[in-house]
């Protein structure tokens, strides 16, 4: 069959639409793109549904809020309760958070799957040398290269600067890019399509291939003959205005694959009444939270400048830290800026001046996600005190990286200290305040380990084959399955298993 | 759901006490100079409905707050600029978390609509890629 995107505007006259495919995958993000990737390849034909809707980069605008209306999950009002309110960042389009992500590659450490292989007994499910073979493919496929120094800009060569005065590890960061332009717009949605996000790379490559992408169409429920899962039910909706369309229904010759992430996974599965015998559906709710502290350097910084994500620190990966530029657009600058009225307005005329680097805390948190009562989706998330003190920390670490590249003051944005601080001796009153998350500004991303992998269904909710334990032909290849968050970013981790899960059905 | 005209006033007022125009040192523009009211139009259209109810109970909250915040039985609009914005820095120095997160929501919801206009950021020194302003300046009301 010929591949397509067929979009709520395109079946909007009929009254169903009905496909069949040998694999139905719901989700386009980093696990379900790869999965089609994979699977086209082989020969298979391939449907794949999408809540979010197909945005082209000749659609997006420059401004954030225009992203948020399109790409961003709840217009990025998605958050986590819990004793501070925590933003959870998700996309919500074709080619999901890979769409306005900092393009940053990691592979997982080796230290993340030793304990997966000794306390979770996946080491042979998962061999690390298959990841690497993998990686490997990924890495030439999807232009996988340091960002080049002609777009790095200052505020990630500040970074740079800073690690070489205090002597401390630090690199360019390995991102998915051909020929980046520098435009700090990657959490917009990368306006000139150079970031190989799903959307621009393996998403076209399968229907290029054939597959069919069903995009503004919610999964609700699953077709099931014979105790085995055969397909997808699916209504259009727009995802702005809520309005309806026709339902969809695609028969699965082969097997189902759910790729919607750590958040929506869960909640299918619940719909369903899949895995929740195993008591772990949508518990363990594991993240990286951060927070973000500000510079401000006398010489012009320039963040719109460069590659929105250019350089990183993992020198204290031990200690649960992980450090990395961020430029973030004047939207968000303003909100992380201290004060209120003419102060603040102070504040943002100095954007030009400001450098923005963030700490993001491998923590041991684990929370949970559910139904919430209107429909919506209640997530629970706190940090542990443990965490808070690593952040803290963080916190300090990032201030004198900020003083060692030069910066004449640092917006620490903790609450009960100064908003701008001269010395890192002035964070001393953050290390006798309580361990409590509501000092901080935080925000989570990287989202795992709610739909467990394991060998039994009383504990885990899919096998190490991806296969959920209640219900075969029915795979789960998102981070729901990780057991363990990994203090890197997680983008080509999920690639790697989704590849390797999708190779397991060819 | 729409807001009530005086609802709208309110918020009016807050956004401009929280971006004021014509800061010395700081931006000639403010919330007075750009339509964030079309901006409210699209949150209210568009933002999942627990953020605008929550909003709006917290315009209600800040719009009563100074019998509690200053002892003064008046309305935050009906407050002169400098004793509003002592209100409004008071809450947001509280110890107690949701009170001082009542003015960040404001000034978070006022950023992304102000500081996302070409003219804002070529203001704060931005070269910027995309001089159009964005939709919702021209949009009708959903």
């Amino acid at each position: 069959m010929s591949g397509a995107i067929v979009q709520l505007g395109d079946v909007r006259d009929q009254a169903q639409v009905e496909d069949a495919a040998d694999v139905v995958i719901i989700g386009t993000g980093a696990a379900g793109a790869t999965a089609a990737r994979v699977l086209t390849e082989a020969g298979l034909d391939v449907v794949l549904v999408e809540e979010g809707a197909h945005v082209g980069p000749e659609q997006l605008r420059s401004d954030m809020w225009s992203s948020f209306k399109h790409v961003w999950r709840d217009l990025g009002f998605q958050v986590a309760s819990g004793r501070a309110i925590t933003p959870i960042l998700q996309g919500r389009c074709v080619g999901g958070t890979t769409a306005i992500n900092g393009a940053i590659i990691h592979r997982m450490p080796e230290k993340i799957w030793a304990r997966w292989r000794d306390e979770f007994g996946l080491g042979a499910a998962l061999p690390y040398a298959e990841l690497e073979r993998i990686w490997q493919i990924l890495d030439r496929e999807l232009f996988v290269g340091p960002a080049p120094e002609s777009v790095l800009g200052k505020n990630n060569s500040l970074m740079r600067t800073a690690t070489e005065r205090l002597g401390i590890a630090g690199n360019l960061i390995q991102r998915n890019v051909k020929d980046c332009e520098g435009s700090a717009h990657c959490n917009q949605g990368c306006p000139t399509g150079r970031r190989q996000s799903m959307n621009v790379s393996y998403v076209p490559r399968a229907v290029a291939a054939g597959a069919r992408v069903y995009a503004t169409c919610l999964a609700s429920s699953l077709v099931t003959r014979h105790g085995r899962s055969t397909g997808v039910v699916g209504r259009f909706r727009d995802p702005l205005t809520g309005v309806r369309g026709p339902k969809l229904v695609v028969h699965a010759r082969r097997a189902v694959l759910l790729a919607a992430s750590a958040i929506q996974t869960p909640l299918f599965l619940a719909k369903n009444r899949i895995g929740v015998g195993s008591g772990v559906l949508g518990k363990r709710l594991q993240a990286h939270p951060g927070t973000a502290v500000v510079g401000v350097f006398d010489a012009p910084v320039e963040m719109y400048r460069g590659a929105t994500q250019g350089y990183e620190s993992v020198h204290y990966w031990d200690e649960r830290m992980k450090f990395e530029t961020v430029a973030m657009p004047p939207e968000l600058a303003m909100a992380r800026l201290p004060g209120l009225g003419p102060e603040l307005m102070r504040e943002l005329a100095s954007y030009a001046h400001l450098a923005v680097w963030g700490v993001q805390v491998r923590a041991e948190a684990q929370g949970s996600v559910r139904a919430g009562v209107f429909g919506g989706t209640q997530i629970e998330y706190d940090m542990t005190d443990a965490d808070i003190r690593v952040l803290k920390l963080g916190v300090r670490r990032l201030s004198e990286m900020m003083f060692a590249a030069g910066a004449r003051q640092v917006l620490p944005g903790v609450h009960g200290l100064p908003p701008a601080i001269s010395s890192v001796d002035e964070l001393a009153p953050m290390f006798d305040a309580p361990d409590d998350p509501r000092l901080f500004h935080t925000i989570a991303a990287h989202l795992f380990g709610t739909a467990l992998m394991g060998g039994s269904a009383f504990n885990s909710v899919v096998k190490p084959s991806f296969e959920t334990h209640d219900l075969p032909g029915l795979h789960v290849v998102d981070s729901s399955v990780f057991p363990t968050n990994m203090g890197v970013n997680p983008q080509h981790s999920i690639c790697a298993l989704a590849w390797l899960a999708a190779e397991r059905l060819v | 759901m729409s807001w009530w005209s005086f609802e709208r006033r309110w918020l009016a007022v807050i956004w401009q006490t929280l971006l004021p125009s014509g800061t010395p040192g700081g931006l000639a523009l403010g919330a007075r100079d750009v339509p964030l009211d079309r901006f409210l139009d699209e949150l209210i259209a568009f933002a999942p409905r627990r953020v605008t109810l929550g909003a709006r109970l917290c315009v209600w909250l800040l719009t009563f707050c100074p019998l509690f915040v200053i002892g003064r039985f008046a309305l935050l609009s009906a407050l002169d600029d400098d004793e509003r914005l002592a209100v409004l820095q008071k809450l947001a120095a509280s110890d107690v978390y949701l009170v001082r997160e009542l003015p960040t929501l404001f000034k978070m919801l006022g950023a992304l609509g102000f500081a996302g206009l070409p003219a804002v950021q070529a203001e704060v020194g931005i070269a910027v890629r995309d001089e159009a302003p964005p939709d919702w300046v021209g949009a009708e009301k959903p």
